[in-house]
């Protein structure tokens, strides 16, 4: 369920983050610091009592009677109430006490043991630091206590901690808000990318964003962008261009029919003329209709719901078949068909949508192919390649229009193809079938002149 | 023999007028009904040999007619008429019980020539010879005499002529040769040019010099053999 944090914005998301880690590290870094000021402020107190500790050993004197006392005018030592000094006879009786407060439990320490001995002590709700250890003192050996109290230290602890606790919040949310600021500012040009993009719209698609710096993430980002939009530009301007030239190739057939109409009905006509007119009419209906049905298909092609029903199919029968069809059109003009096909090249196509592929490709062949010329089609194989290739002896296709040859529409020469009753789509047809195959069509010139198309197709293994 | 009676369901009214006088001229008896709700009532009260019906009209579309005509027991041949060209809709038609279906927009030559066939369903195809004045066909033989004298053809010019030959008198539209003749399942303007080729060359073949000119041209519409001028 993080559906509320996720629709926040990025900024605050980074903020967040930001905060958070802020804040663990301050923690940590807050009780590292409060650790190590302790240890030090209580290593001092320990320091301190170790040197009050040599200081008194030094002053204290045993009088004649069995008493300590401290040598003359050092007694009070400056110090005076905030240390207790404790003098204890090796059988635990207090000897001396001086100093102020409150008397503090007695030393546990054995008058034999040798070693300085540091602890805590609790009197009266107060904390005491002490230092114990067994001295000499004229001859005697007696264990001498120095205590100072820790209250100090500890306010002086707190007085940190506070610092520390207070300090804490207020930084992070003083690097919170200049966090804020800065994605802000980092963010900014992502904002001002968002509402550049939004303006652009499909008529404005010529239309780019501007790049700041190539060179940073939002640089690339810009150039993506603008990459997307370029090919937009291009699909749209050939869907614009399509359109238009369709409208522009039923206009053509419809102004005839209506003007042959026009004529027809102008005046009193015989039977025969009428017949005629008609005649011209169908025809134009018949193109149209051919036009129409050539259009709707390619725009099922165009929004991929024509399924493909594949099935294993000879390349080299599916040529011959195709020369057969065509071979009356060659005749005609007095061309020869040369094949060149290998056998057993089987790949997995529908059959019918390839055919057509080849026929549009062939029929091309023959039309721009002179009389009396040979036109070669080959079928091969190399590797997860199958191809098809037809070599004819036509006027060739400028290097400029080898790839819009293959566009809805192009025509080399307008006039001619016109008459020979073609639609100007039998090579986009082709190319629609061959790239739905996942295969490539593409011409090439050819050494001695003329052009060869040649279709590719994968071969799968499935 | 009584005349064909033919109903023909359409609402547009053009379409549904040229379709009546194109059959009447063929020497059928039409019956015209406007919408689904008056085809269903005609179809169910008289007597038809075939029904033309349009599968999108107002009121109840064509396949709910269909439907209910097959559950009444109705099983006069019924010819589908369809804007929609596509293969769930016909595969749908036929599964619903229509005998055959045509695309608009159709050529009336292919219409007149699934009619026909619908009609003769039934009936053995007559096979063997095919005539038209001196011209002779033997299907069994693969033979065509002209006046007596033999004929060479390849292959697909004899299959062309036996198919103009069997439809002798009715046009044959490019479709329908592209279809059943060359079993193209589109035509496509490679076909078409085919096609003429082809019949140009029958021509040449069979109205040799001095004969009476069989196979004609009918400009924007197909090809019709027939004796005399078409």
């Amino acid at each position: 369920m993080n559906l509320p944090w996720a629709a926040t914005s990025i900024r605050v998301r980074l903020i967040g983050w930001y905060a958070l880690v802020l804040t663990v590290m301050m923690v940590v870094y807050a009780a590292a610091t409060f650790v190590a000021v302790r240890h030090e402020f209580l290593e001092q107190l320990d320091e301190r009592l170790h040197d009050e500790f040599e200081a008194a050993e030094g002053r204290l004197t045993r009088t004649a009677d069995g008493r300590m006392t401290w040598s003359a005018e050092e007694r009070h030592h400056g110090e005076g109430e905030a240390t207790i000094y404790e003098v204890w006879s090796a059988s635990g009786e207090q000897i001396h006490r001086s100093g102020a407060a409150a008397p503090l439990p007695p030393a546990a320490l054995a008058a034999t043991s040798s070693s300085y001995r540091y602890e805590t002590v609790v009197a009266n709700g107060e904390r005491w630091r002490s230092l114990a250890a067994p001295v000499a003192i004229g001859g005697h050996n007696v264990v001498l206590r120095v205590s100072r109290s820790e209250e100090r230290v500890r306010q002086e602890l707190s007085e940190v901690l506070i610092v520390l606790v207070l300090g804490l919040p207020l930084v992070v949310a003083l690097a919170g808000v200049g966090g804020y600021l800065l994605a802000g500012r980092a963010l900014a040009p992502i904002d001002h990318l968002a509402t550049e993009a939004t303006r652009i719209t499909a008529e404005r698609l010529h239309e780019r964003l501007k790049v700041p710096n190539q060179h940073d993430e939002i640089g690339r980002l810009t150039a993506v962008i603008n990459g997307t939009i370029g090919r937009l530009e291009s699909s749209f301007d050939q869907l614009r261009r399509f359109t238009a030239d369709s409208s522009h190739e039923l206009r053509t057939p419809l102004a005839v029919v209506r003007n042959i109409g026009e004529a027809a009905v102008a005046e009193r006509r015989s039977a025969d003329e009428y017949q005629e007119a008609i005649g011209s009419m169908l025809e134009e209906v018949d193109r149209m209709s051919t036009l129409v049905d050539t259009l709707l298909r390619l725009s099922h092609g165009d929004a991929g719901t024509i399924r493909l029903r594949r099935e294993p199919a000879d390349l080299g029968e599916l040529a011959r078949d195709v020369v057969a069809s065509l071979s009356v059109l060659a005749e005609e003009r007095q061309q020869t068909i040369v094949c060149e096909i290998t056998s057993g090249v089987v790949i997995s196509v529908d059959r019918l949508v390839i055919r057509e592929a080849v026929t549009n490709v062939l029929d091309n062949a023959i039309k721009y192919s002179p009389h009396g010329a040979t036109i070669t089609i080959g079928v091969e194989r190399h590797g997860d390649l199958a191809s098809v290739t037809t070599s004819d002896e036509g006027p060739g296709i400028p290097d400029e229009h080898r790839e819009r040859i293959f566009h809805r529409f192009f025509r080399l020469d307008e006039a001619r193809s016109r008459d020979a009753g073609g639609t100007g789509l039998g090579l986009a047809i082709a190319k629609w079938a061959v790239e739905t195959h996942r295969g490539r069509i593409s011409v090439h010139a050819r050494p001695g002149g003329g052009s060869e198309f040649r279709i590719e197709l994968p071969v799968e293994s499935s | 023999m009584h005349p064909v009676r033919i109903l023909v369901v359409e609402d547009e009214r053009t379409l549904a007028q040229v379709l009546e006088s194109a059959l009447r001229a063929d020497g059928y008896d039409v019956v015209r009904a406007p919408t689904g709700e008056d085809g269903f009532f005609r179809a169910t009260a008289e007597a038809f040999d075939l029904v033309l019906l349009d599968l999108m009209l107002p009121g109840r579309n064509g396949l709910e007619i269909l439907q209910a005509l097959r559950q009444r027991q109705v099983d006069t041949p019924v010819l589908i008429l369809t804007a929609r060209d596509g293969i769930d809709d016909r595969v749908h038609g036929l599964d619903v019980g229509a005998d055959d279906y045509l695309v608009k927009p159709f050529a009336l030559p292919e219409l007149l020539a699934r009619i026909r066939a619908l009609l003769r369903r039934g009936r053995p195809a007559e096979i063997g010879q095919l005539k038209a004045a001196d011209l002779e066909l033997d299907m069994m033989a693969r033979r065509v005499t002209r006046g007596g004298r033999h004929v060479d053809l390849t292959t697909r010019e004899f299959e062309l002529l036996a198919y103009l030959l069997r439809h002798q008198g009715h046009v044959v539209s490019r479709e329908m040769l592209a279809h059943d003749v060359w079993k193209e399942p589109r035509r496509a303007t490679p076909i078409d040019n085919v096609i003429d080729v082809q019949v140009a060359r029958l021509r040449r073949k069979v109205d040799a010099e001095g004969r009476l000119r069989l196979i004609h041209t009918v400009r924007g519409v197909g090809f019709v053999l027939r004796e005399g001028e078409p």
